[in-house]
């Protein structure tokens, strides 16, 4: 037996093109479409500028309780009988908050998406938001928050938001709220919160077979009724780094791994270096063989896995890096984390590094953008953002083109490795001692 | 399939439409020398293909003393092969735009990257290089780096989360001592500790045969193309004879005691798993229940939340469900879960839950139940589909369970033919009180 020893050379590769968007707008609002030809399944996302940043302080988590009650019955039927009606067509409404928007997505075959729509815009605009129904909603999602912060993580992730955005009010906060937040919002909070944000027409994004779904039909069922003008953008937060590193723990007495998350405040997605800042993070952990993964996993084998990246909204931005490590080698992995970061701001990346995140981002355009919600998800960032429909085809380009000066000069604007906040949530008994070293400790009270 | 159009047709009811088969695109097959199947599937939409192998070999196959064995040889197939270094598999692949990964359940092991289509050649050389040439660049370190990293994902899925280690319990729970399906795939730590360096070669001369392998390719490539490169990288392998079956996971039918297990752990609410073995995934009755499951567990309007999230209102709405794990092997399980909501006592959450379950033996599903239950099952097939990835590993396991990519093809329109008379046989055969098993979790402070 002999394999063939020499890797094969590439074939020519095929020009890569975002799906062909198509809009229509009426009844107030646009529908912005994408042709997926083939595709059986569709879907459709309404986009309305309603998101977690609008909530008032102390009662973060408005937004989820609403997005939560939606399907508690409408003005036209109760909740079991929407429940039946929407599953009926073989849909689920997703409701979702994050920074910049309020998103109600539903997915079926295509000849059910327009009843989907219909039932989905009705939720939204005509729930029937009975007082006992929202306020049983709420202590439902104020036990579901605590059973979401007995796992690892959230904790941690609250404290690093917390020391990052200490001076920005909501967006201190968790972007659902936490327990205390959630028990604290009443019925009237998520009544004003509905009235006030949800009733303007907003975007309808549609990614499918386009030739078995009417636009305007789908316009119709999204917007009819409503009324209203969009908003307009506030400016982003700006930003601000510590001088010296904040080291907190987060205790979890006898967690048998440390949730490490580790980071620093960075620029809004709007940059101009989003492209070099994008690779730079993928250079260092992002890609499978980044430096973080590389080193901490399959050199070290302290973790199952290692993330570094920017995250990037319309008022402000964060790199972090994610991973849960062994408990007893906390200080090594901490130690050899920062070793990399600096070494990623200080000496900037190599060409045979940059090669394959390049290859990486850009293919993934096409690779991980096949589904009807991945499309809608792609529209939904350029209605976000304000991006041009071939906004895509140049993204592919810019990645393909980014040279290594450009790459290295971004590492260094836009990674901090001595104004970095670490968040150890893990057992503090036995990792404690050990933590002092990376920075000015504090243990915040449980 | 050129166009979504025509393949939707046939409705019987306003919201149920009926499809003749769901798998509408081409596929082609043919079989090499040594063994190996090839199925190819084009679809020239996007400029993306997938290469995807299903090996023959889980857990199911492992002796005592060796559980978690296949799941950690996974990884090692990452760790490079005869012409490829340690690490450049992943660079080749992701550095050439693709996605990749694998996995190993009970069944089986498989193998999947999704590719920018220039790059198909490549993808089939990487994997033809390690199926061929795996045990040349074994080493010692390798293995030992792997096993900590599995030992990590073992404490990070399985030992440091709420809850999760439920299925390592309901395991031993639904399946006798010497059952292939008896012990968990992620394994124990004291057999991973015990891993030696030669067992894993042996394991891969065993298993990682073409004749014990299913190369599935869909997507941006020709059936001509495809079979011409796989011959070229695989036709080289050697077959390996006389592979050994794995332990026989015939099963006379349900269990005939019930079985409890309580456990107090740092969890923040009382939850139970209520699982019966059914039948093998692939039978005309494990598509029963698989309405079943859909029928009482998924959704807001099914019966557990309607019941007891809504309805009663003593379990948590986001923690509430059920459904069947597919194995093929054996009987199947299915598993239904409830969370106590605050203040609930676990006895009342348990009788609820007892009589949910018990309700699809007395109570007639009716059509509205059923309608609702294909629905949801005819979106989870199509989005299941909807990426040359999920179709590649679609025909890849028809072809190893089934022997035949096509049968693909038939499983949305059986679960669209199951009758509520099937769902009501199935639950009388299957969800008998004497068959349970009951697994409870307590948090710490209600220690008695």
């Amino acid at each position: 037996m002999s394999l063939v020893t020499s890797r094969p050379e590439p074939g020519t590769a095929r020009p890569y093109a975002f799906p062909a968007v198509r809009r229509v707008t009426a009844h107030g609002g646009t529908v912005i479409a994408a042709h997926l030809p083939g595709q059986v399944l569709a879907t459709a996302v309404l986009l309305l500028d309603a998101s977690a940043a609008r909530e008032s302080q102390g009662r973060e988590g408005t937004a989820t309780v609403l997005a939560k009650s939606l399907e508690e019955g409408t003005k036209q039927r109760d909740s079991a009988a929407y429940a039946l009606a929407l599953e009926g067509l073989g849909a689920e409404l997703v409701p979702s908050v994050d920074w910049d928007a309020f998103r109600i997505g539903v997915s079926a075959p295509a000849p059910q998406l327009a009843d989907a729509v219909r039932l989905a815009a009705e939720a939204a605009r005509t729930p029937k938001l009975d007082a006992a129904d929202v306020a049983r909603v709420r202590d439902d999602e104020v036990t579901a928050l605590r059973m979401d912060w007995a796992q690892p993580g959230p904790r941690a992730d609250a404290a690093l938001r917390a020391d990052l955005f200490a001076a920005d009010g909501r967006y201190s906060r968790p972007l659902h709220g936490d327990p205390a937040s959630v028990a604290a919002v009443t019925v009237d909070d998520v009544l004003a919160f509905h009235q006030e944000w949800m009733l303007r027409p907003g975007v309808l994004l549609v990614a499918g077979d386009l030739d078995g779904l009417d636009l305007a039909v789908l316009a119709e069922a999204a917007f009819a009724g409503t009324t209203g003008q969009g908003l307009a953008a506030d400016g982003p937060l700006g930003l601000a780094v510590p001088a010296r590193p904040h080291v907190i723990l987060v205790d979890r007495p006898g967690s048998v791994q440390s949730t490490l998350r580790i980071g620093h405040r960075a620029p809004e997605r709007a940059t101009t270096d989003y492209v070099p800042m994008t690779l730079a993070a993928t250079v260092l952990g992002g890609a499978f063989t980044s430096r973080l993964n590389h080193l901490i996993r399959e050199v070290k084998g302290y973790t199952y896995g290692i993330r570094g990246s920017y995250a990037m909204t319309r008022r402000a931005g964060r790199f972090e890096v994610a991973a849960g490590v062994q408990t007893a080698v906390t200080g090594p992995a901490i130690r050899d984390t920062l070793g990399e970061i600096r070494r990623t701001q200080q000496e900037g990346v190599t060409e045979a590094e940059l090669a394959v995140a390049r290859s990486w981002r850009a293919g993934q355009l096409s690779v991980e953008m096949q589904t009807p919600g991945a499309i809608a998800g792609a529209l939904a960032t350029l209605v976000v953002h304000g991006l041009p429909d071939d906004y895509y085809e140049s993204l592919r380009r810019e990645y393909l083109e980014a040279t290594v000066e450009q790459v290295s000069a971004a590492a260094e604007r836009h990674l901090a490795v001595d104004g970095l906040t670490l968040v150890v949530e893990g057992d503090g008994d036995a990792v404690r001692k050990e933590l002092a070293e990376f920075g000015d400790f504090s243990e915040p009270a449980v | 399939m050129k166009s979504g159009q025509g393949i939707v047709g046939g409705v019987t009811s306003p919201t149920a439409p009926v499809a003749t088969t769901g798998y509408p695109w081409p596929i082609e097959t043919t079989r090499l020398a040594n063994g190996l199947r090839v199925v190819v599937s084009e679809d020239r939409t996007a400029p993306v293909v997938c290469v995807n192998l299903w090996y023959d070999v889980g857990s199911r196959h492992e002796p005592p003393g060796q559980t978690g064995f296949a799941h950690l040889f996974e990884h090692l197939m990452f760790e490079g092969s005869q012409h490829v270094k340690k690490t450049e598999h992943m660079k080749l692949v992701q550095g050439n735009g693709g996605s990749l990964n694998a996995t190993t359940n009970p069944d089986r092991t498989n193998y999947f990257e999704s590719m920018p289509s220039e790059h198909l050649e490549l993808a089939l050389w990487l994997e033809a290089d390690r199926m061929g040439g795996l045990v040349p660049a074994l080493t010692q370190e390798t293995l030992d780096n792997q096993r900590e990293v599995v030992k990590n994902e073992r404490r990070q899925r399985y030992d440091n989360v709420p809850y999760g280690d439920a299925w390592l319990r309901l395991l031993p729970l639904l399946y006798p001592e010497g059952h292939p399906y008896h012990h968990s795939t992620i394994g124990s730590m004291e057999d991973l500790n015990g891993a030696a360096l030669d067992t894993f070669k042996a394991f891969h001369q065993q298993y990682y045969a073409p004749n014990n392998c299913v190369l599935t390719v869909a997507g941006d490539a020709s059936p001509a193309e495809v079979f011409a490169l796989a011959e070229k990288y695989f036709g080289v392998i050697d077959p390996v004879a006389d592979i050994p079956p794995a332990p026989v996971g015939h099963l006379a039918g349900p269990a005939t005691s019930a079985v409890r297990e309580t456990v107090t752990a740092a969890v923040p609410a009382p939850r139970l798993y209520l699982s019966h073995r059914t039948f093998p995934f692939g039978t005309a009755a494990y598509d029963a229940i698989t309405v079943l499951a859909t029928v009482l567990g998924s959704g807001r309007g099914s019966r557990l939340y309607q019941r007891l999230a809504d309805g009663k209102r003593i379990a948590q709405p986001d923690y509430i469900g059920s459904y069947g794990v597919d194995l093929a092997h054996a009987p199947a399980p299915l598993i239904i879960t409830a969370t106590a909501k605050d203040g609930v006592p676990v006895e009342q959450l348990e009788q609820g839950l007892v009589e949910v379950v018990q309700s699809l033996v007395d109570e007639p599903v009716t059509d509205d139940e059923l309608n609702r239950a294909k629905a949801l099952l005819t979106t989870s097939w199509w989005r299941q589909v909807s990426t040359v990835g999920g179709r590649a590993d679609t025909l890849g396991r028809y072809t190893t369970q089934f022997g035949d990519p096509a049968t693909a093809g038939y499983r949305l329109p059986a679960w669209q033919a199951v009758t509520a008379d099937d769902v009501t046989e199935a639950a009388t055969r299957t969800l008998q009180p004497d068959s349970r098993v009951t697994l409870t979790y307590l948090p710490e402070e209600e220690k008695a």
